[in-house]
């Protein structure tokens, strides 16, 4: 309404401007008329007098107009004024109506990039952010949708491995035992057919590792690979994993040889699942070196952590494998060596063992020069007293794969 | 002669479990389910002397079967047979007194060798 006034005050003025250039035009008319008719010979007198008037009635227009253009100008500041407070206020209002549905949005977002899929808006208030926040929630709802999708795929999967290791277990365990049985009547067999029964139980038992890996696989993708910690004497666990590897090593003339460093602090270690990992990483050292390869183990005690190595002289890797080597299925280049049995997931499940004991897994080797496998695990610190019971037997090992432990 | 019960749903472990016992020259009862252990044991005379269960079977598993048969009194030691780790975490309930466990496949020496510290009189 103001801005309405100002806007009327500037017309006034134009016209008033209009009017006076009129005026002030028509006023120098009279007096150039005046002036030639005094040229022509008028009578000097009135012709003269009627020229001062007309300069008299200039400068009266021109007062007039001087007036007029300062009441305008007034009209129109004060218009104006009125206008743009009046546009603030406005604007101000609106800002405030946006800001809050706004800096719910922002919240909102950073929420579900937190990884709250629930994170939803409010929607309300103007056309337009109302409109956004139907649109983020949309988008939420979508990203929900997919994520529990995803979920309910790797449920089914580890589901799927943990049923099919089960499943296939009590055939192997026929095929296993009743191929046993065939060899516990050797004598009655010719030469030809025990070696085919002693093929049946090697590759049976190659089964048997693939699905107890795979089982641990899916369990420690499932978060279901759980640990038992207890203080562990370092040394009576390496010299367990060394006695339950030496008579395959010796069997290909390969030294297997203990080097610990004296007092050695303990760790706090599921015994069964570091002593699986140090076998496993014989094994591997075992496997793909050639006959009467060195293989040592030893074990150091650095800036409160116990490191156990595992390194053989053997091929080495190239850089590229090394850096895989991790990775589950990645295998040692098995073409030099007739004796590989893995599994290719061995080192996968060890590296997740490792680190769910809250230590490290890392290897390195130069090809035609051997590898070492390095596993840093915590000490218990030498002040802690120690909880370690009287040692107790080696547990009685029913089943034939000793890293599913009854416990 | 020391008596094993077996109990297990496949007729193959069954007869697995039942030639290498009896050539170790133990007196073998068989059984398929639960219901058919807790008859056995109702029945039979002698009693077993130890009971290898299967932990998974029809009808009922040897882990229901067990604790029936605690519950009524019977104290003979038993050994559960499993297919694996995860089956005995879901389906061994720490109310039972269970003297081993055993996986497939099955070591039969260590087995022989737990069966024997068991039943020693």
């Amino acid at each position: 309404m103001l801005t309405g006034l100002a806007v009327i005050g500037v017309a006034r003025f134009l016209q008033q401007r209009q009017d006076f250039e009129n005026a002030t035009a028509r006023s120098y008319q009279v007096e150039i008329a005046a002036r030639n008719r005094l040229a022509e010979g008028a009578a000097p007198g009135p012709t003269r007098a009627a020229i001062v008037a007309q300069k008299r009635e200039r400068q009266r227009l021109r007062n007039d107009i001087d007036g007029e253009t300062r009441d305008t100008a007034l009209l129109v500041g004060a218009g104006l004024i009125a206008g743009l407070t009046g546009a603030a206020l406005l604007f101000t209002g609106l800002i405030a109506t946006m800001r809050r549905p706004l800096e719910e949005l922002v919240d909102a977002s950073g929420r579900l990039a937190g990884g709250d899929l629930q994170a939803r808006v409010k929607v309300g208030g103007l056309s337009e952010t109302a409109a956004l926040g139907e649109a983020f929630n949309e988008m939420a709802g979508e990203l929900q949708r997919r994520a529990g999708e995803r979920d309910q795929l790797e449920t089914m999967k580890d589901e799927f491995v943990l049923t099919a290791s089960h499943e296939l277990r009590s055939p192997l365990t026929s095929v296993q035992g009743f191929a046993e049985l065939l060899m516990l009547e050797r004598d009655k067999l010719s030469p030809a057919q025990a070696d085919t029964v002693e093929i049946i139980l090697d590759n049976t038992r190659h089964l048997v590792r693939l699905l107890n890996d795979l089982l641990d696989l899916a369990r420690s993708d499932a978060g279901r690979l759980t640990i038992k910690p207890a203080p562990t004497d370092v040394a009576s666990l390496i010299e367990d994993a060394v006695r339950t590897m030496r008579s395959q090593t010796e069997a290909r003339g390969q030294s297997l040889d203990q080097r610990l460093d004296p007092g050695l602090p303990q760790v706090n270690v599921d015994r069964d699942r570091i002593r699986q990992v140090l076998v496993n990483l014989i094994t591997n050292a075992h496997e793909y070196s050639p006959d009467r390869a060195s293989i040592e183990v030893t074990a150091t005690h650095r800036d409160g952590e116990v490191e156990m190595a595992v390194r053989d002289d053997g091929p080495g890797m190239a850089a590229d494998q090394l850096e895989h080597i991790f990775d589950r299925f990645t295998r040692g280049d098995a073409g030099l060596t007739q004796h590989v049995g893995g599994t290719g997931l061995g080192l996968a499940i060890s590296k997740s063992l490792v680190e769910l004991h809250g230590g490290t897994i890392a290897a390195e080797s130069v090809q035609g020069q051997g590898s070492t496998f390095r596993v840093r695990l915590p000490a218990i610190p030498a002040a802690a007293p120690t909880v370690d019971g009287p040692k107790s037997e080696a547990p009685v090992d029913i089943s034939a794969h000793p890293q599913e432990e009854t416990r | 002669m020391t008596r094993v019960l077996i109990a297990d749903d496949s007729e193959t472990i069954l007869l697995l479990m039942r030639t290498r016992l009896e050539m170790e020259g133990y007196e073998v009862v068989t059984a398929a389910d639960g219901l058919e252990v807790i008859e056995t044991m109702r029945t039979a005379d002698p009693q077993p002397d130890i009971l290898l269960l299967d932990a998974m079977m029809p009808r009922k598993s040897g882990i229901e079967a067990l604790r029936e048969l605690r519950a009524g009194g019977v104290k003979t030691p038993t050994l559960i047979v499993s297919a694996h780790q995860d089956q005995m975490d879901a389906g061994a309930a720490t109310d039972v007194e269970v003297s081993g466990y055993v996986t497939k496949p099955i070591d039969f020496e260590a087995l022989f060798t737990r069966i024997a510290e068991l039943t020693r009189p």
